[in-house]
C-alpha cells in the first residue's frame, strides 16, 4: 500500500522543482531573508558589500598583477640575456672561459630572478654554465633561437617554478648561443603577498563593517525597539506611553504619529469613561427614584388603598351581620368577595412592585416570599436556596439588586423557557454575592437576544455593573440557561 | 536575479583564468647530470690563430672570407682562434695547437727568439709590406707632439705589441722619461681598433696605433677619422706576418704557402683579401723586422 501510495509523492516534488528556477529561488531566498532580525540583515549586507567588493577587487588585482610582473618578468629575460650575450662575445672569440663564467656567476648574482645562465658553442657544446657541477639535460633542448633571430623567449615549466627562458645568438650565432633562465617565483611569491594582503585588508574592513553595523543596527533599531515596547503596553491600556523621536527622520516622524495617536486615544478615553460615568450615575439615581417611586406606590397601595379597602371589607362584614333584608344577602357576599378578591390582587400588585419584606424582613425572606408564590402561580418548578445571609443582611442597593435580577429571571424563564425545573443560589461568600439562577428549559442565542434591543437582561446586566459586579449569560438553544452573578461587597 | 547570475559567471570566469595553465614537459632543474659534450667531428679541421690587432669581433668579421677561402681550397674546415694578447698566440704556436697564425712583429721577434718561429708570408697593402706607427690625439686635443701628452692618459694596445706599445714608449725614452712617470695613466686595449676609439671616445688622450689598422679603420667608420688626429709617424716597419705552427707538417706548410701566395689570382681569393684589408700575400725576409728587433731591445733594455 505504502509502495503504491509512494510515486505520485515523488512526482510531485519533482513537478515542484520544475517549475521556473529563479521566482522559486527568490521566494526561498526571501523566505530566508524575512525570517532574520533588521540587525542581521544590515549585517548580511554590509558583510556581503565588504566581502564581495573585497573578494572581486583581489581577484581581480591578483590576475592584473600576475600578467604584468610576468610580462616584465618575460622582458627583463630579454634584456639579461642580450646583455649576457653582448658581452659574452668577446669572451668567447678569444676563448676566455673563466672570464665567460666569472661573466655568468656575476650575471646571476646581480638579478635575483635569474634562475641560471648557459652559453653553448656553435656546435651544442656548454661552453659555461651557473649550475655547478652539474646540468640539467632536459634544459639544453626546451629553448633554442635562429642565428639571425633577436631573441626567442619560452616559458618552461620546471620542478621550481615556471622559468622564462630566454635564447639570443652571440655574435650572429657564430659564437654560439646565451641562456638565461628567470625564475617566476618572485613573481609568485609578490603576488601570493599581494593577495594575502588584500584579503586581510578584505578582513579588516568586514571586521570594521561589522562594528559599524552593529552600531547602525542599534541606531536604526533603539527606536524601533522602544516604539514596540510602547506598542504594547498601549495594547494592554496603558495610554500614558509617550516615545523619545531619536531622530528627525522617517522612524522619528512614526514615533510623533505613535504619540498624537496614544494621547488622542488617551483624550478618547478620558471622554469616554467620563461620558460612561455620567451614564452609570444617571442609571442609578434612574433605578433609585424607580425603587422609590415603586416603594412609595407599594406602601400607599398597602397602607391607604389596602386599609381603606380593608375597612369596608370590615363595615361590609358587619353590614351584613346586621341586614334586616335577607334578600340582599347574596348581593353582599358578592360584593365581599369582588371586594376581596380586590384586595388580594392590590396586595400582589404591591408586592410585585416592592415587597415591603425586602426593606423590613431582608433579602431571604423577600425571595422566600416571592419564590413561594412564583411556585403556585407558574407551572414551574422552583428550588431557592440562600447561604450566609442569615447573620447580617446585605447593603439596601445589593439587596434591592439581587432581588431585582432573580426577579427578571425567574419571570423570563416563566415567559420564555418552557422549563419544567428552576433553581436559586444565592451565596455570601469571602466578602462577595454570588447568584445563579438556572433552569432546564429551551435556552436561547444571547448574540441575536442583544441585537433585538430587549431590555430585560440588560437592566440585570446594568444593574450587577453599577455595583462593580459581573453578570454572564450560559446558555444555548436547547440546553437550559444560566444566569450568573457576581457582586462584591 | 539576473544580477546574481551575472556575478556567478564572473567569479567562475576569474577562477578559471587563474587556474589555465600551459602544458608542457615539466623540466628537472634540480637533476644535475655532467655536462654534455660536444660532438666531435670527424674531420679535424686547420686551427688558425688570428693575433688581437683588432677587436675579438672586428677579427671574426673581417677574417672570416679569408678562412673560408682558405678551408675550401684544402677541403678542410676551418676553425678561428683567437687569444687576448700576443703572447697567448705565440704560445699557441709555439705548443703547436695551431696550424696557421696572423701575429703581430713583435710577437714574430719574441717567438723568432724564444723558440724559432718559421715565416711563411705576409700581406701587401698598398704595394707596400711596410707599416707604421701613427700616434693619435683627439680631434680636439692641443697636443702636437708627444712631448705635449705629458701627465695625460695613453692607451697601449698590447704589452708586445710593436706599433701600439714599444714605438710610444721609445719616443717617450727619447724625451728622457719613462712612462710610469710621464704619462698620468696608461692602460692596455689589447687591440687596435679599441685603443682607436679609446682615443675616439675621449677615454685616452692618446694612443699610437697600427697604420694599416687606422687607414681601415677610418675606412670602415668614417666619424673615427673626424674624431682623431694624427700627430706623428714612426719608420716603416716590416708587415705583421703569418707563420705556421712548430710541428706543422712540411707538406701542409707547403701547401698552405701556395695558396697564400696565389689567392689574389681568382676573383674569391680577392675579395676574401680586401675584406681583410689586403692586397695580396708576398714571401718576406727575417731580415725585415730587424728595425722591429732593435726597437724592441732598445725599449725594453731601457731602465
Ligand atoms: N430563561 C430563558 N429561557 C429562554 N429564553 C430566554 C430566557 N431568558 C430570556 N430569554 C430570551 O431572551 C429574550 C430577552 O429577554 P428580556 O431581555 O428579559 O426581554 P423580555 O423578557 O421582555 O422578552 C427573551 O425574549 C427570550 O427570548
Ligand atoms: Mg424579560
Amino acid at each position: 500500500m505504502s509502495l503504491l501510495t509512494k510515486p505520485p509523492v515523488t512526482r510531485k516534488r519533482f513537478s515542484g522543482i520544475s517549475t521556473p528556477f529563479f521566482p522559486w529561488l527568490a521566494a526561498r531566498l526571501w523566505h530566508f531573508i524575512g525570517a532574520v532580525s533588521v540587525r542581521t540583515k544590515i549585517l548580511g549586507i554590509v558583510l556581503g558589500l565588504v566581502l564581495l567588493l573585497g573578494i572581486v577587487t583581489t581577484l581581480e588585482v591578483r590576475a592584473m598583477s600576475q600578467r604584468a610582473l610576468t610580462q616584465r618578468l618575460a622582458e627583463q629575460s630579454v634584456s639579461v640575456a642580450r646583455d649576457v650575450a653582448a658581452r659574452a662575445t668577446d669572451l668567447i672569440l678569444i676563448n676566455d672561459l673563466y672570464a665567460l663564467h666569472q661573466l655568468l656567476e656575476e650575471t646571476r648574482r646581480n638579478n635575483p630572478d635569474v634562475r641560471y645562465v648557459f652559453v653553448i658553442d656553435p656546435d651544442g657544446a656548454v661552453l659555461a654554465h651557473t649550475f655547478g657541477s652539474g646540468f640539467p639535460a632536459e634544459l639544453l633542448a626546451a629553448n633554442a633561437a635562429p642565428v639571425d633571430a633577436h631573441h626567442h623567449t619560452v616559458a618552461l615549466v620546471t620542478d621550481e617554478s615556471t622559468v622564462w627562458d630566454t635564447a639570443v645568438p652571440i655574435f650572429n650565432g657564430q659564437a654560439g648561443l646565451a641562456r638565461v633562465g628567470l625564475s617566476a617565483a618572485s613573481v609568485q611569491a609578490t603576488v601570493r603577498t599581494l593577495t594575502g594582503q588584500m584579503l586581510l585588508t578584505t578582513v579588516m574592513v568586514s571586521a570594521v563593517g561589522i562594528a559599524a553595523a552593529v552600531l547602525l543596527t542599534w541606531i536604526v533599531t533603539r527606536p524601533i525597539l522602544e516604539l514596540k515596547t510602547a506598542a504594547e503596553a498601549v495594547g494592554q491600556g496603558d495610554l500614558q506611553q509617550q516615545v523619545r523621536p531619536w531622530a528627525d527622520d522617517e522612524i522619528g516622524d512614526l514615533a510623533i504619529a505613535f504619540n498624537t495617536m496614544t494621547t488622542d486615544l488617551a483624550r478618547a478615553e478620558q471622554e469616554r469613561a467620563e461620558r460612561e460615568h455620567l451614564r452609570a450615575q444617571l442609571l442609578e439615581k434612574v433605578i433609585a427614584a424607580q425603587e422609590e417611586e415603586r416603594r412609595r406606590i407599594a406602601r400607599e397601595l398597602h397602607d391607604e388603598t389596602g386599609q381603606a379597602l380593608t375597612s369596608l371589607m370590615v363595615r361590609l362584614q358587619m353590614m351584613n351581620q346586621q341586614c334586616p333584608l335577607p334578600e340582599l344577602k347574596p348581593q353582599m357576599e358578592d360584593l365581599r368577595d369582588g371586594l376581596a378578591e380586590t384586595l388580594d390582587n392590590i396586595h400582589k400588585l404591591s408586592m410585585e412592585l416592592r415587597p415591603s419584606v425586602l426593606d423590613d424582613l431582608g433579602l431571604q425572606a423577600a425571595l422566600q416570599r416571592y419564590v413561594q408564590d412564583y411556585n403556585r402561580r407558574y407551572p414551574v418548578q422552583v428550588d431557592l436556596l440562600v447561604v450566609g445571609l442569615e447573620e447580617e443582611r446585605l447593603p439596601p442597593p445589593v439587596e434591592t439588586a439581587v432581588y431585582r435580577i432573580v426577579q427578571e429571571s425567574l419571570t423570563n424563564i416563566a415567559r420564555h423557557a418552557h422549563a419544567a425545573n428552576g433553581s436559586v443560589l444565592v451565596e455570601r461568600r469571602h466578602g462577595r454575592v454570588r447568584v445563579i439562577v438556572e433552569d432546564d428549559g429551551i435556552g436561547f442565542d444571547p448574540q441575536q437576544v442583544a441585537r433585538n434591543g430587549r431590555l430585560g437582561v440588560y437592566g440585570m446586566k446594568e444593574r450587577a455593573e453599577l455595583l462593580g459586579g459581573t453578570l454572564t449569560i450560559e446558555t444555548e438553544p436547547g440546553q437550559g440557561t444560566s444566569v450568573f452573578v457576581e457582586v462584591p461587597l | 536575479m539576473k544580477w546574481i547570475a551575472c556575478f556567478c559567471l564572473i567569479i567562475l570566469s576569474l577562477l578559471i583564468g587563474c587556474t589555465a595553465e600551459p602544458e608542457t614537459a615539466v623540466i628537472q632543474l634540480s637533476a644535475l647530470q655532467p655536462v654534455p659534450e660536444a660532438s666531435v667531428t670527424a674531420v679535424k679541421p686547420l686551427r688558425v690563430a688570428v693575433a688581437a690587432i683588432i677587436s675579438p669581433q672586428g677579427t671574426a668579421d673581417s677574417y672570416a672570407p679569408l678562412l673560408n677561402y682558405l678551408g675550401a681550397a684544402l677541403d678542410r674546415p676551418v676553425q678561428l682562434v683567437q687569444r687576448r694578447t700576443y703572447a697567448e698566440v705565440n704560445e699557441l704556436v709555439q705548443n703547436g695547437e695551431v696550424d696557421l697564425a696572423f701575429i703581430c712583429t713583435s710577437a714574430y721577434v719574441a717567438g723568432e727568439r724564444d723558440f724559432g718561429m718559421q715565416l711563411l708570408a705576409a700581406p701587401q697593402v698598398q704595394g707596400q709590406t711596410v707599416y707604421h706607427s701613427v700616434l693619435l690625439v683627439p680631434a680636439d686635443s692641443r697636443a702636437q707632439t708627444m712631448a705635449d701628452l705629458r701627465g695625460k692618459v695613453f692607451a697601449f694596445t698590447d704589452p708586445i705589441s710593436t706599433t701600439g706599445r714599444n714605438y710610444p714608449i721609445s719616443l717617450v725614452q727619447q724625451l728622457g722619461q719613462s712612462p710610469e712617470t710621464f704619462f698620468g695613466r696608461t692602460f692596455y686595449t689589447y687591440s687596435h681598433d679599441d685603443a682607436i676609439r679609446a682615443v675616439a671616445n675621449g677615454v685616452a688622450d692618446g694612443a699610437a696605433v697600427d697604420s694599416l689598422v687606422y687607414a681601415f679603420a677610418i675606412q670602415r667608420e668614417p666619424e673615427l677619422a673626424a674624431q682623431t688626429r694624427i700627430i706623428h709617424q714612426s719608420p716603416a716597419f716590416g708587415m705583421p706576418p703569418v707563420v705556421t705552427g712548430t710541428d706543422a707538417r712540411p707538406q701542409l706548410v707547403a701547401e698552405l704557402q701556395n695558396v697564400l701566395l696565389h689567392m689574389h689570382e681568382d676573383a674569391d681569393g680577392r675579395a676574401a683579401l680586401q675584406q681583410a684589408g689586403f692586397e695580396q700575400f708576398v714571401l718576406v725576409d727575417d731580415a725585415d723586422y730587424d728595425t722591429v728587433r732593435s726597437l724592441e731591445l732598445s725599449v725594453n733594455n731601457q731602465p
